[in-house]
């Protein structure tokens, strides 16, 4: 295996992940659904993909709006893709339309007069999994939810492994009153009841995505921070610490390119079981009705439609099986990367 | 340890489920005697030793106010006697009533901090006023007060008390109970300032001639029926009240004597209350009482969950549920208790005043101050669009602002329909003609959206179809849902663009004052929500403010109406002129199920809607429960019923 510059350790490391098959193809599986959820405007979407309408080529999807009027409907708002498709195939005169695999978006609500929402599932319709109970695509609704689900997760990891990783980096390091004030101002941080916080500010403002992410990072940071304080303490009495100090290295370069590089695993090791607690988190709060303002997507929003609409099994069905899903895929590879980075390689996670 | 945990978060919760309470009921300074205290502050009492009781001052009396030293010997005395009985005379006393709250009270006053909980709905029609108001001719009956006469300046009312009336325990109600009344919600330590300045700013005096003839006298002049729905408050038991500064601690647990048909029996903290029939009541053989307020108990159990309520009722263990809602009449009322008999549905129509809802727009605002842009906001709101879909086509569009006030109502006023054509025409009448790439339009830079704000989670799905809707006419509606009483609170200070919600009306006549003068616009905390200001329209409002002649105060109104309409400060949004219940089949009703007036058709109480005495009609039938209860054990069927009433339908 031809990998760049990496260092036998993390080879090894790797190899030892690829072995533990239900951990590796779990992370294959879930960089798929990331991939695709990244576009997933070409997969569902009720824009479409392509039009051909009179000898020119539209792609509607990322393009600017385009009214009716484009397309010589009568309307000036967005074009209904869906019955543009249906009314030149019976016209026939060589127009065309290409659609997603799922022609609706998240926001769309499919209302007939006739019928009353949730629709369950149709093939017909193209609504594979049914839908909630304003009409909106349960299909559209999870893949979006996804996407902000997983998009939030990662930022709120990022905000509170930078903040972690440095303030516990500096504790082990510096150690003495430093270490003491801030185990102390994190013993007492820790101890925020966060939904209760999350509640006042939801009284209080609309929360967005940011505000979200901001609250709830304010208030995690500090799980990272014992660990990479007992790791660094350790790894600071090691020779190579004294030996960089000895040849004049400063503490910011003895920190950051010593004694980092050989508490990753630490780092590494984590970071799954954080994205699980970061879907989980913001999935709880949309149920409760603190988390994202409606109509976002979301994955607790379809949960509490669920419950609250036991007689549409669908909708809640198809967020129980989904969340099961991802978060046991997540954790598949949060165990593997466990193990793979485990020095001592004969033990064994149950 | 728990318990202080506890308390905060009941209270909250409270709150929370009383998500419409804070939006509507909160009709605060709507000028109406069974209105809701805003009193919320806490008491400045400090924790010494046993508080001294307070004497409270006699009442007092502003100059150009007051009511004559001796009774008047020209009043002409009247009562009412000619109108229908309602209740059914085959109507059977006994029984328990099994209901449930969704919360336990914070308290068992009906004035001060925690008063306004669901469960003083129960609390508050027992308190029996002089008279009440039939609920078919809505003209004045008796009640406490077997007779009554108007003063000759148009803003007084004397009332003759029947002597046999009683309080729940055994004392009689005496003219100088109503004279404490008025020293009791204008004394501080019942610490209601919105009682506290009620009881001082429109009811301007109070005089006991004899023990069973008092006089009142109201701030202004108003047609007859509205001097009593104004001025007619009810008596407090001056035996029963030992006024301290700690009032509002000591009586929180301790229920008030009452006038009315039930008083609080047995409570059971957390878990239930229950309502007993008052042995012997004074008002049982009286016209209008008489064959109702049958069982003899009601007891109203704690379950804190809407849904898990439901469950309990199929089982059989709460009598009566509402079904308002599209989805629990529709979907969840279905099944084998309702095909096979065990359980009827009822549908009633009634003739009440309609919740002003919808969208209000504030004229704070840029843009919004343009009618133009309110125009087309008008017509790009598809609110058929949302009744003919997730209502089940079971709401009606509302007209206008205020309608099911009878006469009063401006009936050629028809709403604003989502019209593209019309929404694209006003919206390029105010320079909104480009549109940028998403869709919506522009004007110099400034894009055509806003905010609406609004408190209840469960109406998000009416939203998110209006929002999808606008984007067709070029315009944007951000949705932004907060806490109920944050988004009241934000509403009241204007710091909206759109408010979504409204107010509940009650009474005789719609009202301008409160949400249409300019003095209101000015202020913040008022319920002009739309920063209304017009001097023509306050010089109209005046007028009808002040008079007392009907036929100018419909005139008026009327033409109020046209001019809210015409203003479009307003969107307004549904109407539901009716109510839908299920109980089980040994809950029996007269024939005609309830009355052009019932809010609740499975109401015990005295009063619903506030004002009209039609609660009480139902009894049980003991011998049906059995039957019901070991048919169904048995798998016996009866014949499944739906019941509809629409003979009041408008």
């Amino acid at each position: 295996m031809s990998l760049l510059n990496l260092n036998p350790q993390t080879v090894k490391q790797l190899k030892r992940f690829r072995s533990i098959k239900r951990g590796y193809w779990s992370a294959v599986l879930l960089a798929i659904l990331l991939a695709l959820a990244l576009v997933a405007e070409l997969l569902v979407n009720n824009r479409a993909l392509m039009v051909s309408y009179d000898g020119e080529w539209y792609f509607p999807t990322y393009a600017r709006l385009l009214p009716g009027t484009t397309f010589g409907l009568d309307y000036d708002y967005e074009t209904n893709y869906r019955e543009l498709r249906n009314k030149f195939e019976a016209a026939g005169e060589g127009n065309w339309v290409w659609m997603p695999i799922v022609p609706y978006n998240a926001y769309e609500n499919d209302l007939t007069s006739d019928r009353y929402p949730p629709y369950p599932p149709s093939f017909e319709a193209e609504h594979y999994l049914g839908t909630d109970s304003t009409g909106r695509d349960i299909v559209a609704r999870l893949v979006y939810g996804f996407r902000i689900a997983m998009g939030f997760s990662v930022l709120l990891l990022i905000f509170n492994y930078v903040a972690g990783i440095i303030v516990g980096c500096a504790m082990g390091y510096f150690g003495g009153a430093f270490d003491l004030l801030f185990q102390r101002v994190i013993e007492i941080w820790s101890n925020i009841p966060f939904l209760y916080v999350i509640m006042i500010v939801a009284s209080v403002v609309v929360p967005s995505f940011l505000t979200l992410v901001v609250v709830m990072a304010l208030l995690g940071w500090t799980q990272l921070t014992w660990n990479m304080r007992t790791s660094t303490y350790k790894e600071k009495s090691r020779e190579y610490v004294s030996a960089a100090r000895a040849l004049g290295a400063g503490n910011v370069r003895i920190v950051g390119s010593h004694i980092l590089p050989n508490t990753i695993a630490v780092i590494v090791t984590f970071i799954p079981f954080s994205i699980a607690s970061g879907v989980t988190a913001l999935t709880a709060l949309d149920y409760l009705g603190f988390g994202l303002p409606p109509p976002t997507p979301s994955w607790g929003e379809l949960l509490s439609q669920g419950t609250n609409q036991l007689q549409a099994p669908w909708i809640v069905s198809s967020v129980v099986v989904a969340m099961v899903v991802v978060l046991l895929m997540v954790t598949y590879v949060g165990e593997a990367i466990r193990e793979a980075f485990d020095p001592k390689q004969f033990t064994y996670y149950e | 340890m728990t318990l202080e945990f506890g308390i905060p978060l009941s209270r909250k919760r409270e709150r929370r489920l009383l998500g419409l309470a804070a939006m509507f009921l909160l009709v605060a300074g709507c000028g109406n005697v069974s209105d809701e205290s805003n009193g919320e502050s806490e008491t400045s009492s400090d924790a010494e030793a046993a508080a001294a009781v307070v004497v409270l001052p006699p009442i007092a009396v502003a100059e150009g106010d007051g009511l004559p030293a001796t009774l008047p010997t020209d009043l002409v005395w009247e009562t009412n006697d000619q109108d229908p009985e309602f209740a059914s005379p085959n109507a059977v006393k006994g029984g328990t009533l099994r209901s449930y709250m969704l919360a336990f009270p914070l308290t068992m006053r009906l004035v001060g901090p925690d008063s306004n909980g669901s469960f003083s709905g129960y609390l508050r029609p027992n308190l029996m006023g002089p008279v009440s108001f039939h609920p078919f001719t809505r003209r004045a009956i008796p009640a406490i007060a077997s007779e009554w006469a108007f003063g000759d300046d148009g803003r007084t009312i004397y009332y003759r008390i029947n002597p046999a009336a009683r309080w729940s325990d055994g004392e009689p109600v005496t003219t100088d109970d109503f004279v404490f009344a008025v020293q009791f919600m204008r004394s501080e330590q019942i610490v209601a300032p919105w009682y506290n300045n009620y009881y001082t700013d429109r009811i301007r005096d109070v005089k006991a001639y004899d023990d069973y003839t008092y006089g009142v006298q109201g701030a202004d002049a108003k047609p007859r029926n509205e001097m009593h729905y104004n001025y007619a408050f009810g008596p407090k038991p001056r035996h029963f009240h030992v006024m301290t500064d700690e009032w509002v601690q000591e009586y929180n647990w301790r229920p008030e004597p009452t006038t009315g048909p039930y008083h609080v029996g047995t409570v059971s903290k957390g878990r239930y209350i229950d309502l007993d029939r008052t042995e012997d009541w004074w008002a049982d053989d009286l016209r209008y009482f008489r064959n109702r307020f049958n069982p003899n108990r009601v007891r109203v159990k704690v379950i804190r969950d809407q849904n898990a309520a439901f469950q309990l009722f199929l089982k059989g263990e709460i009598d009566t549920f509402g079904l308002v809602l599209p989805e629990f009449w529709h979907d969840k009322a279905q099944g084998e208790e309702f095909d096979n008999g065990y359980i009827r549905k009822y549908w009633l129509y009634n003739q009440l005043p309609q919740p002003s809802i919808g969208m209000f727009f504030n004229t704070r605002e840029p843009m919004l101050n343009e009618r133009d842009v309110r125009f087309g906001i008008a017509h790009s709101l598809n609110y058929e669009k949302v009744i003919n879909t997730i209502l089940r086509g079971d709401y009606e569009r509302l007209p206008t602002f205020q309608v099911g006030f009878g006469e009063y109502d401006n009936t050629s006023i028809q709403p604003r329909t989502f019209d593209l054509k019309l929404a694209d025409e006003y919206f390029d009448k105010a320079g909104f003609i480009d549109r940028d790439e998403t869709g919506i339009r522009v004007r110099e830079g400034q894009r055509l959206a806003f905010t609406v704000t609004y408190g209840q989670p469960h109406h998000t799905d009416r939203l998110v179809i209006l929002k999808e809707e606008a984007k067709k006419a070029g315009l944007e509606l951000e949705l932004q849902l907060l806490d109920s009483s944050a988004a009241f609170k934000k509403q009241q200070e204007k710091k909206h663009q759109i408010a979504w919600g409204g107010w509940v009306s009650q009474g005789f006549s719609p009202r301008y004052w409160e949400h249409f003068h300019s003095v209101n616009a000015a202020r913040n905390q008022t319920n002009n929500i739309t920063s209304n200001a017009d001097p023509v329209m306050d010089e109209l409002i005046m007028q009808y403010r002040t008079s007392s002649a009907l036929d100018e105060r419909i005139k008026l109104a009327q033409q109020l109406e046209q001019m809210v309409h015409d203003s479009g400060v307003m969107a307004p949004s549904f109407q539901v002129p009716y109510t839908r219940e299920a109980a089980w089949r040994w809950i029996r009703l007269p024939e005609m199920i309830g009355t052009p007036t019932t809010s609740e058709i499975f109401n015990t109480q005295a009063t619903s809607a506030g004002i009209f005495s039609s609660g009480g009609l139902l009894w049980i039938d003991t011998e049906s429960k059995e039957e019901t209860l070991a048919s169904r054990k048995r798998g016996e069927k009866f014949e499944a019923r739906v019941l509809v009433q629409d003979d009041y339908r408008s």
